[in-house]
């Protein structure tokens, strides 16, 4: 009982550290940390959240959560809404966009979490491969395009995300692979 | 583990889910044989319009080649699919939604192709290759460029989901891959199993190549339609040719490998004798799983960016290709046959065939390998000469041999009537004849590609299209049996 009520302040903690101006503007600073850090960590937030939810809470969502179907499409719509370059920016530029990420980010999370497991297994097989292909797209496409994508941010730090994009990407591929032909695993999931 | 697979046992069905899934096989094989009569009569009018028979304009050539093209690798796909899942379900658990499913997004992703050609007009060929589709020059729109690259993308997601069932079901009952693969029995890991089924090897190798094949088509494809509305985006297009040629050659070579489970399975159905797997068996499937994914360079050896060792590995590879399990596969089927009292049948005969025309059809593709030889014959109608060779004579065969076994001779020992006969040797004669011709035009360095031919070449092409009738008569003959018999046909036990 005492351990379960830390996790949740630990979870609450971080959260607030990130949304604090310190931590917030440093990782904003560079579209590398503010992509590939503050992002993902309000994300994965929002997936403990999602697992410390208590169990009549999760069961009144299940009723509207067939097979994680409706999770999902939430969680995929907050996602790809969060690639776009546009709102990324604005995101820097005005609080209330701000807000907005703080807020959806780590419900996409909880819905990954309250979702993922439910899905079907070959659905959630097309989603990673998905996932992993956009990765890789979005990596060539910071790596090629002549502009810069982000009004705030240089086209360098869109090169370096870039390359650390194909460089997830591949690490990914790889431990896949290892996985799925011989059994390996790297990290356990 | 699932509970009904014991060590080298069959999987149970329900008999309602047997039936189900013979309907969906023969629902796979019906619809690829239609589609492979379509564009062979595509192909027979290409060859009379580049013989002067008839006249076409030239973007309805392009619009024919490129709907061949398209046609022919999507219906060797389906077909080749239905050939495996048929046998590979006997030794894992697969399920019909799921084959089913990826049917039904396959038909619509030929909906959408074959609208983006004939509404639209597209005529960039089925190799999409970049920046071709952005730059038609007023012959199709961005639009129906964009149309072909979501049909293809879609029918990829359908055959990802088809193999992660596949790969689901595998696991489940071997554990990883490797092991499915035979790895462990060729490390000396494990005793070797004779009785490990050949359908779960080659189903392996295909899941492995196809599953990378499909990952980079998603890849490419979304570049490529990124370009056709932001054409400030330039992506590498050294990058592009070599992804899509990686996906478009693992796709259609690996219809091959998936194909011929139907001689593993079926030969020692007809012959009486067991085909024992071995390490040499085993050892030639492992290496294929590389061959076929690193020879695809062949196609780009007049690209002088590319770098030399990608170059030097797919000749080497190339040369390579195709004979480790060409070799177990030919030797372990003639040993089979030799002295075993078989009877010949249209199945044994075309399967039989298929090992001849897949054996001879490597040769060609060896030689248009070699840098040397390639510098000459590059983009010369040699290139559809060693393709049609094996896929007329390698994998056809092996597709309607295994629409025949179905039809009823699997089960009732039909035997041939005269008008398989006759379908049959039409067939051998055209399919060989249309190769042949193909072959000795692009020694003449007559170009592919040409949608009029010059003077000198008229007769090639001329020759070239009574050989296409031939084909289109064999074909016709036995896909009217499959329409007309398959259907009410029972499981052959
Ligand atoms: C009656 C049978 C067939 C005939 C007469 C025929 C004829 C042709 C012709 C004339 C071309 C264009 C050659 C050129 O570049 O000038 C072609 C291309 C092609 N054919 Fe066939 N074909 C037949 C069957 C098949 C089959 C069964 C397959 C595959 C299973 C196939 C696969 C292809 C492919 C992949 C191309 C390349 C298209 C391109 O260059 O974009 N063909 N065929
Ligand atoms: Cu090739």
């Amino acid at each position: 009982m005492i351990i379960k009520i830390k996790q949740e302040w630990l979870l609450l903690t971080a959260f607030v550290v990130l949304a604090l101006p310190p931590m917030q503007q440093f990782l904003e600073q560079s579209m590398v940390t503010h992509m590939l850090v503050q992002i993902p960590v309000l994300a994965i937030i929002g997936w403990m959240l999602g697992k410390k939810l208590p169990e009549n809470w999760k069961s009144k969502i299940t009723l509207w959560n067939r097979w994680g179907i409706t999770g999902m499409v939430l969680a995929v719509i907050i996602m790809t809404y969060w690639m776009l370059p546009r709102v990324l920016d604005a995101a820097i530029s005005e609080w209330h966009f701000e807000l907005v990420k703080f807020v959806t980010v780590p419900i996409m999370g909880i819905a990954l979490s309250l979702s993922w497991p439910l899905l079907n297994p070959i659905a959630q097989g097309v989603l990673k491969l998905e996932f992993w292909a956009t990765f890789m797209r979005l990596g060539w496409l910071y790596l090629d395009l002549p502009d810069r994508l982000c009004a705030n941010y240089l086209l360098s730090d869109q090169r370096i995300l870039g390359q650390l994009l194909l460089l997830s990407g591949s690490a990914w591929a790889i431990t896949w692979t290892l996985r799925i032909m011989f059994g390996i695993r790297i990290i356990k999931t | 583990m699932s509970g009904t697979a014991v060590a080298s046992g069959k999987v149970e069905y329900t008999d309602s889910e047997n039936r189900n899934a013979l309907i969906a096989v023969k629902a796979h094989l019906i619809a690829g044989l239609s589609v492979f009569l379509l564009m062979m009569l595509g192909g027979l009018t290409m060859r009379a319009a580049q013989g002067t028979w008839i006249e076409i304009g030239v973007d309805l050539f392009y619009q024919i080649m490129t709907v061949h093209g398209v046609g022919v690798v999507g219906a060797a796909v389906i077909a080749s699919t239905g050939v495996q899942w048929h046998f590979l379900r006997k030794y894992v658990r697969l399920s019909n939604a799921i084959f089913w499913t990826n049917f039904f997004i396959f038909l619509t992703g030929v909906v959408m192709i074959l609208g983006s050609i004939f509404l639209g007009g597209y005529g960039g060929a089925w190799t999409f290759l970049y920046p071709l589709p952005a730059i038609s020059m007023g012959a199709w729109s961005t639009g129906a460029a964009a149309v072909f690259q979501l049909g293809v993308l879609i029918i990829g997601v359908g055959l990802l989901i088809l193999y992660l069932d596949f790969g689901r079901a595998i696991l489940a009952r071997y554990g990883s891959l490797a092991r499915a693969l035979g790895l462990t029995m060729l490390f000396g890991k494990e005793p070797v199993d004779p009785a490990h089924p050949k359908a779960v090897v080659a189903s392996t190798m295909v899941l492995i190549v196809n599953f990378l094949g499909i990952a980079a088509g998603a890849v490419v494809l979304v570049m490529g339609l990124i370009n056709l509305y932001n054409p400030e985006f330039q992506p590498d297009a050294m990058l592009m040719k070599n992804l899509i040629y990686f996906f478009g050659h693992v796709i259609i070579n690996a219809t091959i490998y998936a194909s011929v489970i139907a001689v593993y399975e079926l030969l020692p159905r007809y012959t009486g004798r067991p085909w024992k797997t071995n390490k040499v068996f085993l050892a030639a499937w492992f290496a294929i799983v590389f061959m076929v994914m690193g020879v695809y360079p062949h196609h780009l050896l007049m690209d002088f960016p590319m770098p030399a060792w990608a170059m030097i590995a797919a000749q080497v590879l190339s040369f390579g290709s195709g004979i480790p399990v060409l070799v177990v596969t030919g030797y372990g089927a003639l040993m089979l046959v030799y002295r075993s009292g078989i009877k010949w049948s249209t199945t044994t005969k075309l399967l039989f065939l298929s090992m001849f025309g897949w054996a001879a059809g490597v040769i060609p593709a060896i030689l248009d390998a070699m840098v040397t030889i390639n510098r000459v014959f590059h983009n010369t109608l040699w290139v559809p000469g060693h393709f049609h060779f094996y896929l007329l004579l390698g994998l056809l065969p092996m597709i309607i041999g295994f629409t025949y076994y179905l039809a009823g001779e699997g089960d009732r020992n039909e035997q041939p009537k005269a008008t398989d006969s006759l379908g049959f040797y039409a067939y051998l004669i055209g399919a060989f004849m249309t190769s042949m011709v193909f072959l000795a035009s692009g020694a003449n360095s007559i170009p592919r590609r040409w949608a009029v031919h010059m003077e000198e070449w008229v007769t090639f092409a001329q020759v070239g299209t009574i050989a296409a009738a031939l084909v289109v008569l064999g074909t016709l003959l036995f896909t009217l049996r499959a329409i007309f018999i398959l259907p009410g046909a029972a499981n052959p036990r």
